[in-house]
Formats: C-alpha cells, sequence, structure tokens
C-alpha cells in the first residue's frame, strides 16, 4: 500500500536540514522536540503553507513544494484540514459559519448541504447547541472542538494540528484529544506537533526532533485507554533519553 | 454568509467603516457637483442661445446709419441667413430707479429696447418671447436679486414711469460680464421715451449653419461698414456667459480631483489598517486553503457596498447642494431640456470616481495575495512600510494647504485692484468714460473741469479710433486703437512694453493672435494728417490682455486730431483716496453723459459675483481641508501605532513612560507636517499661480501676477492645518496608553 504522505529530504532555511519521513493512511503521529527545534516550520512546509526550498512532499500522488500558491491553496482546501493553537476563526462570522466557511468558498452552489455537514460535526463533537453563537461565546475547549469540525468540513485525506491543545487547560485539552482520537478511530490521518508527552502519548507514532533533523522514533500502536499511563511513562523515558 | 460577514464587519468596525463611507461620498458628491453644474450651465447656455436666435455677430454704432447699405452688404453675402438693426436707447444711470432704489451707482450701460422681430429674442423665465404692454417693463433677471426687484414695482426713468411686468433673459448681455443691460418695453413707449436718451444701433446677423464667424467679422470690417463700437461674435457671448458661473464649477472640480486624491490615499491606508488588524484570520483562511482571490472578494464587496451607499449619500448631498449653487444658473439662463441627461451624466462621473477608488482597493488588497499562508498567520506579512506612511501624511497635508491656497489665491487676485491691469484697464481711483453726444466736446469740456481741481493728483485721457492696419504680408485689418500717455495708468503687459513714441503699438493678445504678429514686428497704420491721408510705420512694442471691446484693442500714441473718436476714456487718480466717493457723485451730476466710476466699483460690477462665488467655494474648501486633515491624521496615527504595538510594549518593558513614547510620535508628526505644509504653501503659491493662470486666461486676463495675501497664507492657513493635525494627533496618541509592557513577551515564533 503507497503512503499516504511522503515527505523526502526537505530542507528550510537552517531551520529544516533534510527531513524525510513516511505516514501511512488513518494514522496519528505527534511531532516533538524543544522550542526552536523546527516542529510547526516543518507542518507549514509539509502543508504547503510556507514554501521549502528543497526536497518533495507527496501526498498520494501530488508532489505539494513544486505547486504554485493557488494549487496549493487547491490543496489545502480540499485534502487537508487544519488545526492551530490559537483557535483563529471569523470573528464577524458565528461558530456554524465559520465552520462550513471553507466548504461554500470551495462551493457555492450546495451552501444548504454544508450547512447541514456542519451542524452534524457539531452534533458529533457535542456543541450543537453552540451553532449559532458568537466565537466569543464559547469556552476555549468548545472552540478548538468546532475548529476540528472546520477541519473537517471537507472530508480531508490528512489533519494537520498544531499545538491544538497548547492554549487550553487539562480539562479542555481532554476534550479536545478525546475528538482527534474519535476522528482518528474513524479513519482519519492527524499529524499533530506537540510539546505535551500526554498527548504524545495517544498517538500511535512520535517523530523527535532537534535542530531540524528526525533524531528519533517512538512506535506505541494505536491508543488503547487502558494503557494510558503506561504509554505516558512510556513516552516520557523514551524523550528523557532523547536529551528531552 | 458574505452578506452576515459584511454586516457584522460595519457593525464592528463603525468609525473607520464611516470614514471610508465618508470619503467615498465627499468625492461621489464634489465630482458629481462639479458635473451637475458644468452641465447643467452649458445645456442652459446652449438652449438660451437657441431659443432666443442669438447673433453670430453683433456691431455696435452710435450716430447716423444708412441702413440700405448695410442692407446691401448682407445681401452681397451667401452666409448671411437673417440680420437686423435694432436700436438701444441709452439712458443716464443718474435717471434710473426701482422704487426707492437708485441706479446711479450702476456700472452698467443700462437702456431700453423693443422685442426684436426675426432673432435675438429677449425671453421670460419660461423662454418664450415676451410682448410687453403699454407702460410696462421687464427687467433684466441679473437685477432681480441685485436690486430685490418684484413683479409691480415701479421703474422710473427721471419722471416717467413704467410697472415692472416681469424679468427677462438676454442671451448676449445676461452676464454681469457683458457692460450693457436691455431692459424691454412697448413700441409705443419706446417712441414715447425717446427724448430721455440717446441712441445706439445693434446691427446683427444670423449665418447659415457651419459659416466662419471670424471670415465673417473681417469681411465687415473691410467693407468699411459702421463700426464706432465694439464688435462681439457668437462665441464670444457663449463664453461670456459661462464665465462668472463656470470659474466657480471649475473651482469645485479642481477641488474634487484633489479629493479623489485623497480619498484614494485615505482609503488605502484605511484597507491596509483593517488588512494589519486582519492578517491573522487572512493567514487562517489562506492556511485553510482559501484562495487570494476568495479573500479579496471578501474586502472588495464590503468596499463595493460602502462605495454604493457613499455614491447615494454623495449623489443626494451633490443634488441638495447643487439646487443652491444652481440658483442663479436657473435664473439666467433657465432649465435645460435634457435634465435626465445630465443627471445620468453626473452618475457616471460619481461612478467614475467611486471605480478609481476601487480600484485602488482592488491593489492594496491584492498585496496580501503575495503573503504566504505562514507569513500572514504570524502576523509578520508587512503590507505597508512605515516611511510611507510618514509621508503619506506629509503628502496630504500638502494637498490640503494646496487646495486652500489656489481659489484662496484666486480669490484675492481677482480681487486686488491692480487686476484691472491685466484686464486692458488703467489702475487709476476713477474712470470717465465719455461715449455719448459730441464725444470730444463733452471730454474736453471735463478736462477742463478737473483740470483746475487741486484734489486731482493726475489723469490721463485715451482716445479710442478706428484705423485700417497694413502688415508686411500686405493683409489688412481694422483696428480700434485707444491713443493716449500710457505710461501714466499703465496696463500689464505679457510681453513687452507700453507704447511712448509715434512709431509703436500694443496689441491685445486676441489681435496679435489673429494677425500672427508678436514684438517686433511691423504694421502700417493709415491716418489723415493735415487734411491728407498718411502712413505711419509702427514697430509691435507690446502685447497685452484685454477683456474690454471683445478682447481686440490696440495702443498707440498717435498725433492725429482728424480722425473721428469713437469713445473717450479719462483715468483719474486723486490725493486723497478716502475722497474718491464723494468726487465721483459730485461730478456725476455735473457731467451728463459721461459714466464716471470708481474702478473698485467697476471691478466689483464686473467680477463681484464671480469673487463671491469663488470666496463660497474657498470657504468651503478650509472646512473640507480640516475635516480631511483630522480624519486622516487620526486614521494614520492609529496604523502607525498599531504597527509599532510590539515596539512600544518594548519600551514601556524597557522602563519608558507613555509620556515618552508619545513625545517621540509627536516630533515625528511634527517634522512630518510641517514640511507637508511648507510644501503645500510653495506648491500653492508657484504651480497655483499656473492653474489659477489657467483659469483666469479664460477670461481674458493672461501673464498675471497671482496675489497671494502673506497672511492667510504664511500664517493663518499653516496654522488652522497645524491644528487640525496636532488635535488629531492629540486623540490618536491616547491609544499609547493602552499598550502594555507585557505585550511584547509573547509575540515571538517558533
Amino acid at each position: 500500500m503507497s503512503a499516504l504522505l511522503r515527505v523526502i529530504d526537505l530542507r528550510k532555511d537552517d531551520i529544516l536540514k533534510g527531513i524525510s519521513f513516511e505516514m501511512q493512511a488513518g494514522q496519528m503521529i505527534a511531532v516533538m522536540g524543544p522550542s526552536g527545534s523546527g516542529k510547526s516550520t516543518l507542518l507549514y512546509n509539509v502543508s504547503g503553507m510556507d514554501q521549502a526550498d528543497s526536497g518533495e512532499v507527496w501526498l498520494y500522488d501530488t508532489q505539494i513544494v513544486s505547486l504554485d500558491e493557488d494549487d496549493k491553496a487547491d490543496i489545502r482546501l480540499n485534502r487537508m484540514g487544519f488545526v492551530f493553537q490559537q483557535m483563529n476563526m471569523l470573528s464577524n462570522l458565528n461558530i456554524i459559519d465559520n465552520i462550513a466557511f471553507p466548504a461554500v468558498c470551495a462551493d457555492r452552489k450546495n451552501k444548504r448541504e454544508h450547512y447541514i455537514r456542519a451542524q452534524k460535526l457539531l452534533d458529533e463533537f457535542h456543541i450543537g447547541d453552540l451553532a449559532q453563537r458568537s466565537i466569543k461565546e464559547v469556552s476555549g475547549g468548545q472552540l478548538q472542538r468546532a475548529c476540528i469540525c472546520r477541519s473537517l468540513i471537507m472530508d480531508p485525506q490528512i489533519i494537520f494540528a498544531d499545538e491544538p491543545t497548547g492554549a487550553l487547560n487539562r480539562t479542555a485539552a481532554k476534550e479536545v484529544m478525546d475528538a482527534f482520537l474519535g476522528i482518528n478511530k474513524k479513519g482519519a490521518t492527524v499529524m499533530m506537533v506537540t510539546h505535551d508527552s500526554w498527548i504524545a502519548s495517544k498517538c500511535e507514532r512520535i517523530l523527535y526532533i532537534l535542530d531540524g533533523q528526525i533524531r528519533g522514533e517512538l512506535s506505541l500502536g494505536k491508543s488503547d485507554p487502558n494503557e494510558d499511563k503506561n504509554r505516558e511513562q512510556k513516552v516520557v523515558h523514551w524523550l528523557e533519553s532523547m536529551g528531552w | 454568509m458574505l452578506k452576515r460577514l459584511i454586516f457584522n464587519d460595519l457593525r464592528k468596525n463603525r468609525l473607520i467603516n464611516i470614514a471610508t463611507c465618508i470619503f467615498m461620498a465627499v468625492t461621489a458628491m464634489l465630482l458629481g457637483l462639479s458635473i451637475f453644474l458644468f452641465a447643467r450651465l452649458y445645456f442652459s447656455i446652449d438652449m438660451l442661445m437657441r431659443d432666443a436666435q442669438t447673433p453670430h455677430f453683433l456691431q455696435m454704432h452710435t450716430g447716423r446709419i444708412e441702413e440700405e447699405r448695410i442692407y446691401a452688404f448682407a445681401r452681397s453675402r451667401k452666409d448671411v441667413e437673417k440680420m437686423q438693426i435694432l436700436t438701444f436707447l441709452n439712458l443716464q444711470n443718474s435717471q434710473l430707479s426701482i422704487g426707492d432704489i437708485s441706479f446711479e451707482a450702476n456700472m452698467q450701460d443700462n437702456g431700453l429696447c423693443t422685442q426684436s422681430k426675426s432673432f435675438d429674442y429677449l425671453l421670460d423665465a419660461k423662454n418664450d418671447v415676451i410682448y410687453p404692454k403699454e407702460g410696462e417693463v421687464y427687467v433684466p433677471v441679473a437685477y432681480k436679486n441685485e436690486y430685490d426687484i418684484k413683479i409691480g414695482d415701479t421703474f422710473n426713468i427721471g419722471n416717467e414711469k413704467l410697472i415692472v411686468a416681469g424679468f427677462l433673459r438676454d442671451s448676449q448681455m445676461n452676464s454681469m460680464m457683458a457692460s450693457s443691460k436691455r431692459f424691454l418695453v412697448s413700441e409705443a413707449d419706446y417712441e414715447r421715451l425717446k427724448y430721455l436718451g440717446s441712441e445706439e444701433y445693434l446691427i446683427e446677423f444670423r449665418l447659415k449653419q457651419g459659416s466662419d464667424v471670424n471670415a465673417f467679422y473681417t469681411s465687415y470690417k473691410d467693407c468699411s461698414l459702421y463700426d464706432n463700437g465694439p464688435a462681439i461674435t457668437y462665441p464670444l457671448i457663449k463664453l461670456m456667459n459661462a464665465l462668472s458661473d463656470g470659474i466657480m464649477i471649475l473651482v469645485i472640480l479642481l477641488v474634487s480631483i484633489v479629493i479623489l486624491f485623497i480619498s484614494i490615499l485615505c482609503i488605502r491606508y484605511i484597507l491596509l489598517t483593517e488588512l494589519k488588524k486582519d492578517m491573522r484570520q487572512i493567514g487562517m483562511m489562506k492556511a485553510v486553503g482559501i484562495s487570494g482571490k476568495d479573500i479579496g472578494h471578501l474586502y472588495i464587496s464590503k468596499y463595493l457596498m460602502l462605495s454604493l451607499i457613499g455614491c447615494i449619500v454623495g449623489m443626494i448631498s451633490a443634488l441638495l447642494t447643487a439646487k443652491k449653487l444652481s440658483i442663479n444658473i436657473r435664473d439666467l439662463y433657465g432649465e435645460p431640456e435634457n435634465a435626465l441627461f445630465i443627471y445620468i451624466l453626473m452618475l457616471v462621473c460619481s461612478v467614475i470616481g467611486q471605480a478609481i477608488i476601487l480600484l485602488s482597493v482592488r491593489r492594496s488588497i491584492s498585496k496580501t495575495k503575495k503573503q504566504s499562508a505562514i507569513e500572514a498567520l504570524l502576523g509578520n506579512a508587512d503590507i505597508s512600510k512605515r516611511k510611507n506612511m510618514w509621508l503619506t501624511a506629509s503628502v496630504i497635508v500638502a494637498s490640503a494647504v494646496f487646495m486652500i491656497l489656489v481659489p484662496l489665491g484666486m480669490k484675492d487676485t481677482m480681487a486686488d485692484l491692480d487686476f484691472v491691469t491685466y484686464m486692458g484697464i488703467g489702475n487709476s481711483h476713477i474712470r470717465a468714460d465719455v461715449r455719448q453726444n459730441d464725444i470730444k466736446k463733452e471730454t474736453f469740456r471735463f478736462i477742463d473741469a478737473i483740470k483746475n481741481d487741486e484734489r486731482v493728483d493726475r489723469y490721463c485721457l485715451m482716445q479710442t479710433g478706428s484705423y485700417k492696419v497694413k502688415l508686411e504680408n500686405e493683409n489688412t485689418y481694422d483696428l480700434m486703437i485707444e491713443n493716449g500717455d500710457h505710461s501714466a495708468f499703465p496696463v500689464s503687459y505679457k510681453k513687452g512694453e507700453a507704447p511712448k513714441n509715434e512709431n509703436e503699438i500694443a496689441l491685445s493678445i486676441l489681435n496679435a493672435e489673429e494677425m500672427d504678429l508678436d514684438i517686433g514686428d511691423q504694421v502700417i497704420v493709415f491716418m489723415e494728417k493735415d487734411g491728407k491721408e498718411s502712413e505711419c510705420k509702427c514697430t509691435v512694442c507690446g502685447i497685452y490682455s484685454d477683456i474690454t471691446n471683445g478682447g481686440k484693442s490696440a495702443k498707440a500714441c498717435l498725433k492725429d486730431d482728424t480722425a473721428p473718436i469713437m469713445w473717450s476714456i479719462i483715468y483719474i487718480s486723486l490725493k486723497d483716496e478716502g475722497s474718491v466717493s464723494d468726487w465721483v457723485n459730485e461730478y456725476q451730476d455735473m457731467s451728463d453723459g459721461i459714466k464716471i466710476v470708481k474702478i473698485s466699483e467697476y471691478l466689483d460690477g464686473m467680477y463681484g459675483t464671480t469673487i463671491r462665488n469663488i470666496a463660497n467655494a474657498s470657504f468651503l474648501t478650509v472646512i473640507l481641508s480640516g475635516v480631511i486633515i483630522i480624519v486622516v491624521i487620526l486614521l494614520l496615527m492609529r496604523l502607525i501605532i498599531l504597527k509599532e504595538r510590539n515596539e512600544s510594549s518594548l519600551k514601556k518593558a524597557l522602563g519608558l513612560k507613555t509620556f515618552d513614547i508619545c513625545k517621540e510620535y509627536f516630533k515625528k508628526l511634527s517634522a512630518y507636517v510641517l514640511s507637508g505644509i511648507v510644501f503645500g504653501v510653495i506648491l500653492g503659491v508657484f504651480l497655483g499661480q499656473r492653474l489659477a493662470g489657467a483659469l483666469l486666461s479664460m477670461m481674458g486676463a493672461q501673464g498675471f501676477r497671482f496675489v497671494i495675501d502673506p497672511l492667510s497664507t504664511f500664517i493663518y492657513v499653516p496654522v488652522f492645518i497645524a491644528a487640525s493635525a496636532f488635535a488629531a494627533a492629540f486623540i490618536s496618541l491616547g491609544t499609547i496608553k493602552s499598550i502594555s509592557a507585557s505585550e511584547c513577551l509573547n509575540s515571538g515564533m517558533e
């Protein structure tokens, strides 16, 4: 089976120094590393939000690095989903408008269907009753779950998440992580940058980056609620061994 | 969704959106207003001249005429469609009054006439031909407001009385710049009142379509027909009609173009402020794959809506203002038939103005396309350079100063007594015109009287006669030459200087252009000397601008006692300028048939309306400039403070006080505002002179010196602009207080 995502010798300024890895469809991987190691830069360059200096990024049979800005935007809109640490949403739209927004921009004709799907996603993440609220009228955890809904509206092949729980308290972070685990269980592929060993322990694989290079990889297998504690301890030990 | 997005943005950013809308509305209003007034004036004059059947060529003449000679000339010409000889009963202004108001101070040549038979009709408010009944008089509409005349008032000519039955539009003498005014009476009254004045003839021709008016003019003069008065052509009548209101309209047009430029700059910075503020959201949209085109569409849609509102508000304000400003045009020239076309034209021009603004908005938005999603998302995208923003403040301040100084300078230039010297008139205290009865006898009687008057400082006699001249290329022309001492009360020369000897001649610009002569060229003037016909070879020594006598005149010092004098002008200056009014009153009572006027009143009579119109436009410009400066500086400072928020936060973290940061901004703003003011003043004085020159040359004044009032130019206007700018800066600097020292700590990126 061909990999969903193949990254080959990716370089960017002095931050990424030849990164290569693969991801299979349905995987959820965490990218970890100390501050300034290049975790976020890797995510931005893999997703085409930033332009790499050299190297290749294949999303199935599409080489992203060589595409122009418009084509990259098109790939991001139709085949990728994004969740950020800062819960960026359009402040002049309410929750459901924000979720439906990418779909409406991609296909204005079926507006009604997009809104029905947006509401369905909100319901799945237990925030259906917040649909008409302003983004300022909901909690951080609720807003981040709404952002996950937005990332799913176009039924993407992969979701990129940059420190999705970084700005949340533990309870909200758990709600958000449960949401990610839920969508991964349903088959979504997730690449997540995180500082948090507990979050990373929920993922199937962890890539450890230092000075722009992958210095180690840990395979944990699919998340198992009964194994949570052990997995976290394993991750902590591994990180310590990597010099974390 | 789009509607909600725009509506919520309008609601949240109320102030900034209102400011944008105001700029759009003011641009639409001024553009619409100037085009409306311009089109209305043009079409109304056109319609009046068509309905009245204005003559294409008109020759005034005093003295006996043999009508058959003129009819024979007309029959010999294929280009003449119709011709007629009208009479005009010239009356003494001192004899005239309406109710209690005397016409004594009136500068115009007022007289009676009857309705024309075949063209050059005098029309009523509906542009219908008027046929007055016995005992009735129709008054020129230009006097309606000036003397507050009402229908039913009594018009007195000496002891004779007529009832004002209405007001008339005179297509050739409507403008206050035309020096005569016709009052319409019935034929019976005209015959009855003939004894009160002296008759002048108006020899008028209507030419067939496509005929060359200038060629006809030359042929008429070549045939040595009756021509001891000014000759006027159709284009000149049209120009005179257009000028008094036209200059004000051109000033409004000039201001609206400057405002359009300022609006583009301001809206650009409003948009850049907004984009800067929205950069994270733009980054997020880009990150999730929304194309730059779609993001641009969101902003363009909002600006399109603001533009629509601005355009509607601007058009409504333009229509309301236009109603007030066009009262004079409506009274003088009537309602144009194609009003709908004018409204459409007005709308089209306002829409073009909005389109220019929206194009600039699109250009600014396209800047965001160049930013990568991640630059935008992390707020690192720099879409406006700071230096450019300070420079913009400077440019807008300079534009505002320029916008105030041009109309102000034009007003001061026209109101200055020296202005008459650019019009072919000497700058003395008093001017006495002798145009009736035995001109020579009257002139010398008057001169004898003032010669022994101790109050008179100096005087100078100018006598005008018609001469035939021949050029080196054998072409001949008829010239009206004013003979006298031209150094006593000199006019301003565009080129060269006044004639000093008998072999020198100065020409008005129109004559020099028509005869293709320049300084140093020679002409031969034919005249009679000691009963014999003689020639005098004259060198062109000067060229000057002239609005009198249709702009065609010449000045020389020919000693020719035998040639008939068409009219005499005596320029007088008194030792005590304060006693001019008393002197004029005293001599007016003594000298029937001589029109004695103060030069300042002469100027006011001719250009008073224009000067007042420009003064109104200047006042409007000052207010507008103040508002614009306040809004612009508020916006720019807001944007700059927003851009430098992190730096300011860092400064606070390092221990600087809010006051210290404010002081830095204030110093910088002061430097740019003051340099803008200096640049604006220089621009206003030098470029303004050229612009005002171009406008005033349309009135016949060329090569003039732009008069600047040093107090307004160097003190009042700069202080007003600086005060507006600093007031706005003071308000916007208040936001620095809200910047916390800790903000800079959270702004790094991994």
